[in-house]
């Protein structure tokens, strides 16, 4: 602290200009060259001096000076420079020239610093605000799906999820490998909240990631800082690359001569309609069971219960309702069977038995359109020495499921004043409320998708339920637990619309960001800002669980209960104070000097209580903590208090605008590292040519090249230096305590990424193709990780320092403008990159950490000589030819696959081989055409849906016809090698044993021939490569006359389409982007949300 | 107004900065706690893995063949793959009993150290205590595995600890058993935890003192084919456990769980608070029971169903099948009381040992029918049938006879405790078990140890490794040394 006040007060007495009484005023307008519009935002400077001033929104200026000075600079980005001479003039017109090298303009870097893009030896790319809030989504990172090269987007399809964000790949094996999010300085927390068990698939919500509350319409630009260079002014939490939000600001609005306030409206719906290339399709043909053995010895129907259901003394036919699956009875209209509607006193059907048939209403008729309603209003406006911006938006959005709703409302603020010439202060605040009702539950367990996709009876009419909960309001099912015996509960599943209605979850988070600047212009090469800024919010979550619905695991004890109210309550907040002095000076014509002085320091706070009912409510459908049968548990309480001070400074020198050469040096002082081993230093260093002006030739107008190295770094998670005990429930009045799982390390040290970066940028053709080629790699050492370790050691994990992974890549930004015509255009935009990963090393003796586990055995791992995000689980045998081996007659489960003995094998692997968005944008007088092809090649996902929902033969295939042309699912006529014409069955693809092709029939008529019963996990895991048509927006822009007294000031109209079309993918009935959460866990699917094709309409008006 | 800005500028920074190092602390955990508190941990985290039915941590009532499971069948059917059982029991017991265990009697080392000579004496017992839990929680992880890690676990500096050769583990244990043995009987009075920090004895240092010599003699009789004792120790230590074991069900080890969720038994949580129906009785052991003519005990281990001849009747599913849940009988609600006690040791079991001893002869104990009498007796007594019911049964249907009678009465008796009823099986080998039809392992082969996690697999690797080959490869079907027949 001492050394941050020695610094300031160094600044102080540095000496400060007394500017004197101005005598003389000169006015005028800048125009451009090529359009003859006014020039706005240009700078006019008094040479010789610091006084200067900018010219308003068309172009023109008024400038106060000492009559001395005789000459006038104009500048502005893009364009030539030009001096004037007013002595005697009070007017001065300037027309300005576009520059034709200069091609590229100004870009925010760390810290909010503005910086000339061809001074940068490192690779960022800019997108406008329009790109990302034009299509509307639930959550804006959606929205950069495909437009930046080395930013990996997942988007998944739960009602307000969380969206995954990796730029550059994953380098921390535990940590968080997201992307910094920072709003105009303010670091945004991005935290992702979903609990460990429904990352690895067990019950829960995804409550999405806390970005989503960054509201899309007051985005001016954003800049992606993709490597570490880019990023090393923010040290210890710069690994994961940075997006640079730059929002919306005001300015002087002239309408008729006179200033006025500027206002836009914008006005946006949108219907989502499911696609059904990611939901099953069923088969038609057998109703609910698992095989035929229900009526052995009874004639003729052995996939349904032989039993006198009605009291008669003859025995009728019933399906087994406890069965979550299809391998039942083939449908026969003649058949009468008694099923669940038999025995609900209110269904038409009570009582009787019904034609066993495949139902009108399966389970897409669950779904309903989902729609969002998106609405704002902006005003905006300034004077010479003010600005400001106030903006509202509102968001309105229903989600497929039933009952389910997600209100949005954004309020921001900012304005700019100066103080005195060279004293500007601003401030900037944003209020965001989310409120969401019925997120869908996501997972293995209780999840109405898991059903749909892995647990289901064909022969169940979804409207039927439907239609009885609305009469009855009490949870009847279709999968009653022993519905002769008088039980008609569930056995395992609630009726949908019960749990949809009875069973709802809301959460809220009431959230403010802002910040307060002053920049001081202490000298012409000099100024100073001074920054404190927050980012704070209040987070709950309340899950409840009716009376009368199933049991599940609920609440702290995640012991099954029958009914239950749980709440998280979480606060966070993180305070950054900025003091940076920047320096700018230009020794000569040639030589310029750029540099900063830095300070940052960082405080974040994090509170969560999260607490629950125990055994139960007493009192249905009342949701307290003080409604609980058995007394409540302690509340889970965590409190975390994390603090950086950091130091920084860079040095950029730039010479004859050609070579550029600049080094970042930071000290980071952590708390979360123990005393003493707690200050690290993080450089950088980067450099470039713009070799376009040493070598003039026609057909290149830009040429740079650029290489650099830094060195950054991820401090410790909190409280990972001293041990703890951990806390179980109290045995009734006696306390228990217990060795933690997690052993702590008082010896850590930060992580650290070495990176190396080189790049290639240049445009042809008077600037209509261009391109950005960057190659890098970097090294992640160091690595804090809770290791997995034997748990004969007393402990599962332990805190080490240990591990390297290596992430190396390409990317190409391709810019072309194919065809330019009077009024037509047409631009095309491809972002392609890759990135390898590989995990060096780990722990000694380690060579695999298990990052999660889930149902079915699977597990996803960091493995030693393999990329980061291994699926593991059981393989297929093969022989020497790659051919899967099949257990012969003389083995258990003759034709059936052999499989590996452990479920330790590698199956597949996470990370696409490459990614890439193509937009094409066509133009034609005020209208305009664009679309995004987002193209995902390669990564592997294991569909839990298809390991059991094949088993349970819910899917279309399971009912098709054998390699003789019969229903797989007739019996098997014959023996293995004399196998009647007429034989059902299923010949496995293999061979057997003795290198012979597979010819042993297995029972096509049970749930034993696909799936999770007899199959390795290998035989589920899937391309996860997709081509998807992302976005179409097709707008129409109303002209305006150039008559300023126009009410209307501009106008445009959309429409807008994304997620059109999946034109490619491998992975069926699913969409391959749907998961369970964002973090390092993906590659796994279970009961995964369809996807929607959205159709939207924008209307954007601006008074 | 510059200056003013700028020095208001700096005090806003400096007055908002906590400092570094009063930062990172858990303001909400511990790290300093009283001993008893991780005893009263390891005694319950112990009693919930013996007392599960739970298919991911214990499923050795379906081993033994007491029940199958009805819809899912794959536990029932020994694939404990899928669902990485090995794992679940070997973290419980290292790292939540035994690791408590550990640490527990380490914080006693910290704790103000007693002055007076009882509470020395009272300071030693509960050592010693601690002791034999570890001792018993080592014993299952043997007879669960085989060869384990002993002299290098519970030592996060070596996260590849080595696996031990089961009978050396077994050498070491009896050492250690006999040290708490002579410590209790040295300091008896003096009792050992208190204030309800001991679930099982509450303190009762004389109860400890049984419990420890039941477990030798266990150990003994359950390695009693192979002993890792030369035939002169092995005796002795009979000789010497019989004398000290329980004289009554009174004397039992029990783990008295409590009416409220999540102190309750963890059978009512699978049973009856998930709402699921996933196991029916087999027909191994109804029918073996109705062949017996056991039905006082059948009533009090399953429910009747409807049958077709009689109106109600003890039915049990065939074993590995699919079975339907309405089909068959069910466990009995008995069993389904979330206070049902957890037993650690009871009297019944160590009259079987005894029984055992005598007909192998060893200990210089005699008489096995009498032993054998009293097992059986207690057992009708644990359900709450009473002496002269059993003494009926006894001479009517379950004479006693040879050590097979032993074995299949044990069998029996061990109903709710699977693990010791299939490690009975293991040794005595009655009786004959189904194979079920979709045996994970091999058709006609039948579990007789957990395969290692597969986490040690990948954690552990050469280590576990080199303890496959010295047991003769990790196979489910690998017989333990003791197991010999």
């Amino acid at each position: 602290m001492r050394k941050t006040i020695l610094f300031t007060a160094f600044l102080f007495f540095l000496g400060l200009q007394v500017i004197n009484a101005q005598a003389k005023v000169v006015k005028g307008k800048i125009t451009s060259t090529e359009d003859n519009k006014g020039v706005p935002g240009a700078t006019v400077i008094v040479k010789g001096t610091t006084i200067g001033t900018i010219s308003g929104s068309n172009g023109e200026y008024e400038i106060s000076f000492d009559e001395k000075y005789k000459t006038l600079v104009f500048s502005f980005m893009g364009m030539e420079t030009v001096e004037v001479d007013v002595s005697g003039k009070t007017t001065a017109n300037v027309s300005m020239t576009p520059k034709v090298t200069e091609i590229e303009g100004a870009v925010i870097t760390a810290y909010g610093i503005s910086r000339e893009k061809k001074s940068l030896g490192y690779a960022t790319q800019e997108i406008s605000g329009e790109e990302v809030n034009t299509v509307k989504s639930d959550n804006f990172v959606n929205s950069l799906s495909g437009k930046v090269s080395g930013v990996q987007v997942k988007a998944n399809s739960n009602m307000g999820g969380s969206t995954n964000i990796i730029i550059r790949g994953s380098t921390s094996l535990t940590g968080n490998n997201q992307a910094m999010f920072v709003i105009d300085g303010v670091p945004v927390d991005n935290s992702n909240t979903n609990s460990s068990t429904q990352r690895q698939g067990g019950s829960g919500y995804d409550y999405g990631n806390a970005a989503s509350d960054i509201n899309p319409e007051d985005i001016e630009s954003i800049n992606v800082l993709k490597g570490a260079a880019a990023t090393a002014l923010y040290g210890s939490r710069a690994a994961n690359g940075v997006i640079i939000i730059t929002t919306k600001k005001g300015g002087k609005q002239i309408r008729d001569g006179k200033n006025a306030i500027g206002i836009t409206l914008g006005i946006s719906g949108t219907m989502g309609f499911i696609d059904k290339s990611t939901f099953p399709k069923y088969q038609t043909s057998y109703g609910g069971g698992y095989g035929p053995y229900y009526s052995a010895g009874a004639d003729g129907h052995p996939g349904l219960s032989y039993t006198d259901v009605n009291g008669d003394g003859t025995k009728d036919w019933l399906v087994p309702t406890t069965e979550d699956a299809s391998y039942g009875e083939a449908f026969d209209e003649s058949l009468m069977v008694y099923q669940w509607d038999a025995f609900v006193p209110e269904h038409p059907n009570y009582g009787k038995a019904t034609p066993w048939k495949n139902p009108e209403n399966g389970p897409i008729t669950f779904f309903e359109n989902a729609t969002t309603l998106k609405n704002s209003i902006a005003f905006y406006g300034g004077g010479d020495h003010n600005s400001f911006r106030v903006s509202y938006t509102n968001t309105y959005q229903t989600g497929i499921m039933p009952n389910s709703e997600l209100k949005r409302n954004n309020l921001s603020f900012n304005g700019s004043q100066d103080l005195t010439d060279n004293i500007t202060v601003s401030a900037s605040a944003a209020y965001v409320n989310t409120d969401v009702t019925g997120r869908n539950s996501t997972g293995y367990s209780n999840n109405i998708l898991s059903s749909y996709r892995q647990w289901w009876q064909t022969n169940v009419d979804v409207q039927d339920l439907k239609d009885m909960y609305d009469e009855t309001g009490r949870n009847v099912t279709w999968n009653m637990s022993n519905p002769t015996g008088g039980n008609t509960n569930p056995e395992y599943w609630d009726n949908f619309y019960w749990d949809r209605y009875e069973n709802v979850e809301t959460d809220f988070r009431d959230r403010i960001t802002g910040n307060a600047v002053i920049n001081w212009k202490i000298t012409d090469w000099m100024s100073i800002l001074g920054r404190a800024s927050v980012d704070y919010y209040n987070t709950v979550q309340e899950e409840r669980l009716a009376v009368g619905s199933i049991a599940r695991r609920f609440g702290i004890s995640r012991l099954d209960v029958g009914s239950g109210y749980s709440r998280y309550n979480r606060t966070f907040r993180e305070n950054n104070y900025d003091a940076i002095a920047n320096f700018n000076h230009r020794f000569s014509d040639d030589l310029n000097i750029t540099g900063l002085l830095g300070v940052n320091i960082r405080r974040n706070y994090l509170n969560t209580i999260y607490s629950s009912t125990n055994g139960g409510l007493v009192v249905p459908e009342l949701y307290s903590l003080s409604n609980s049968i058995n007394p409540v548990l302690a509340p889970l309480e965590t409190e975390e208090t994390v603090g950086v001070n950091g130091y920084f400074g860079q040095v950029s020198l730039g010479y004859k605008n050609t070579y550029y050469l600049e080094a970042t040096l930071r000290r980071d002082k952590s708390s979360t590292l123990p005393d003493g081993n707690n200050v690290y230093y993080y450089p950088s260093v980067s450099g470039n040519v713009i070799f376009s002006e040493l070598v003039e030739v026609d057909w290149m107008s830009f040429g740079k090249v650029r290489v650099n190295y830094a060195e950054v770094g991820n401090d410790a998670p909190f409280a990972s230096i001293n041990d703890v005990y951990s806390k179980p429930s109290p045995f009734g009045s006696t306390p228990l305590f217990s060795v933690p799982s997690t052993k702590n390390n008082i010896d850590l040290r930060p992580e650290r990424t070495k990176s190396i970066e080189a790049g290639i940028e240049m445009k042809f053709l008077k600037n209509r193709v261009g391109f950005d080629f960057a190659w890098y790699k970097t090294n992640t050492i160091d690595q804090i990780l809770p290791v997995a370790v034997s748990t004969a050691t007393g402990y599962s994990t332990k805190y080490v320092n240990s591990g390297e992974i290596q992430n190396s890549g390409f990317e190409l930004a391709l810019l072309a403008t194919i065809m330019k015509g009077d009024k037509f255009q047409w631009d095309l935009i491809v972002n392609w990159s890759r990135n390898r990963n590989e995990v060096i090393s780990l722990y000694d003796g380690v060579d695999n950490l298990q990052l999660g586990s889930f149902q079915g055995g699977i597990t996803i791992n960091a493995t030693v000589g393999q990329p980061y995000g291994t699926i593991q689980g059981s393989d297929f045998v093969y022989d020497e030819n790659n051919n899967r081996k099949i257990q012969d007659t003389n083995m258990a489960r003759p034709g059936y696959y052999m499989m590996s003995a452990s479920n330790d094998q590698v199956i597949g692997n996470i990370n696409p081989d490459w990614n890439a968005g193509i937009t094409n944008r066509f133009s034609y007088g005020q209208w305009g055409l664009s679309f995004l092809i987002d193209w995902q090649q390669g990564g592997d996902i294991f569909s839990l849906d298809h390991w059991y929902g094949d088993g349970t033969g819910l899917y279309e295939f399971t009912a098709e016809a054998n390699d003789l042309g019969n229903p797989q699912r007739d019996p098997i006529v014959g023996s293995p090698g004399s196998y009647a014409s007429n034989s059902g069955g299923i010949l496995q693809e293999g061979v057997l044993p003795n290198g012979e092709e597979n010819f042993i029939r297995i029972n096509g008529d049970r749930y034993t021939a696909y799936g999770w019963a007899r199959n390795p996990n290998a035989r589920y895991i899937y391309d996860a490569s997709y081509i998807k048509l992302r976005e179409v927006v097709l707008s129409y822009k109303l002209k305006m006359k150039k008559d300023s007294k126009s009410f209307i000031q501009g106008a445009t109209f959309s429409f807008v389409g994304s997620n059109l079309w999946i034109l490619y993918k491998n992975l069926p009935d699913a969409d391959p982007e749907a998961g369970l959460s964002s973090g390092n866990l993906q590659g796994f699917q279970s009961g995964v949300m369809p996807s929607t094709r959205n159709f939207g309409i924008n209307i954007n008006l601006n008074f | 107004m510059k200056k003013i800005l700028l020095i208001l500028l700096v005090l806003f920074v400096a007055s908002s900065c906590t400092k570094l190092d009063e930062m990172n602390e858990d303001t909400k955990n511990p790290s300093k706690v009283p001993s008893e508190t991780l005893f009263t941990n390891a005694q319950r985290e112990l009693a919930d893995q013996l007392a599960s039915i739970n298919v991911n941590t214990n499923v050795f009532k379906l081993f033994a063949q007491y029940i199958t499971e009805t819809t899912y069948t794959d536990e029932a059917n020994y694939d404990v793959v899928n669902r990485t059982i090995p794992d679940n029991a070997w973290r419980t017991l290292y790292k939540d009993v035994l690791m408590d265990l550990k640490e527990s009697a380490r914080v006693m080392d910290t704790e103000p150290a007693p002055i007076l000579d009882s509470d020395k004496k009272n300071f030693a017992n509960r050592k010693a205590v601690v002791d034999i839990l570890r001792v018993y929680t080592y014993a299952r992880l043997l007879a669960m595995f085989g060869n384990i890690p002993y002299t290098e676990a519970l030592d996060i500096n070596n996260v590849n600890p080595k696996y031990d050769d089961a009978a050396s583990v077994y050498k070491s244990l009896f050492a250690s058993l006999d040290a708490d043995i002579a410590t209790l009987t040295a300091g008896a009075g003096e009792g050992s935890f208190t204030g309800g920090a001991d679930i099982i004895y509450n303190g009762d240092d004389a109860k400890w003192l049984m419990f420890a010599n039941g477990l030798k003699l266990k150990m003994a009789i359950q390695t009693s084919d192979m002993s890792p004792l030369d035939a002169a120790d092995l005796n002795k230590a009979i000789q010497d456990a019989a004398m000290g074991v329980f004289t009554s069900s009174a004397d039992n080890a029990l783990f008295n769980y409590l009416g409220a969720t999540p102190n309750t038994n963890p059978l009512y949580l699978d049973l009856v608070a998930s709402g699921r129906h996933d196991f029916v009785a087999t027909n191994t052991m109804v029918d073996i029971m109705l062949a017996k003519n056991d039905t006082i005990r059948l009533d009090m281990y399953y429910t009747k169903v409807a049958d077709t001849v009689a109106s109600e009747a003890f039915k049990g599913g065939p074993y590995g099948y699919n079975n339907t849940y309405s089909d068959y009988s069910h466990i009995n609600s008995t069993l389904e009381d979330p206070t049902f006690p957890c037993v650690l040791m009871d009297y019944t079991e160590i009259q079987f040992y005894l029984a055992e001893a005598a007909v192998k002869g060893l200990g210089g104990i005699n008489g096995p029918s009498a032993f054998y009498d009293a097992a059986v007796t207690s057992s009708f007594e644990y359900w709450g049938s009473d002496a002269a019911t059993a003494a009926a049964y006894i001479l009517a249907d379950a004479p006693y006879v040879d050590i097979n009678s032993i074995g299949e009465q044990a069998w029996i008796a061990y109903y709710n405790r699977g693990f010791f009823g299939w490690t009975t099986w293991r040794r005595i080998d009655v009786p004959t078990l189904n194979d079920p039809p979709n045996n994970y392992i091999g058709l006609g082969k039948f579990p007789t140890r957990y395969i290692y996690p597969i986490n040690e697999q990948t954690l552990n690797k050469a280590n576990r490794s080199a303890a496959a080959a010295a047991i003769g490869g990790d196979f489910q079907d690998t017989k333990l040394f003791w197991d010999i027949k």
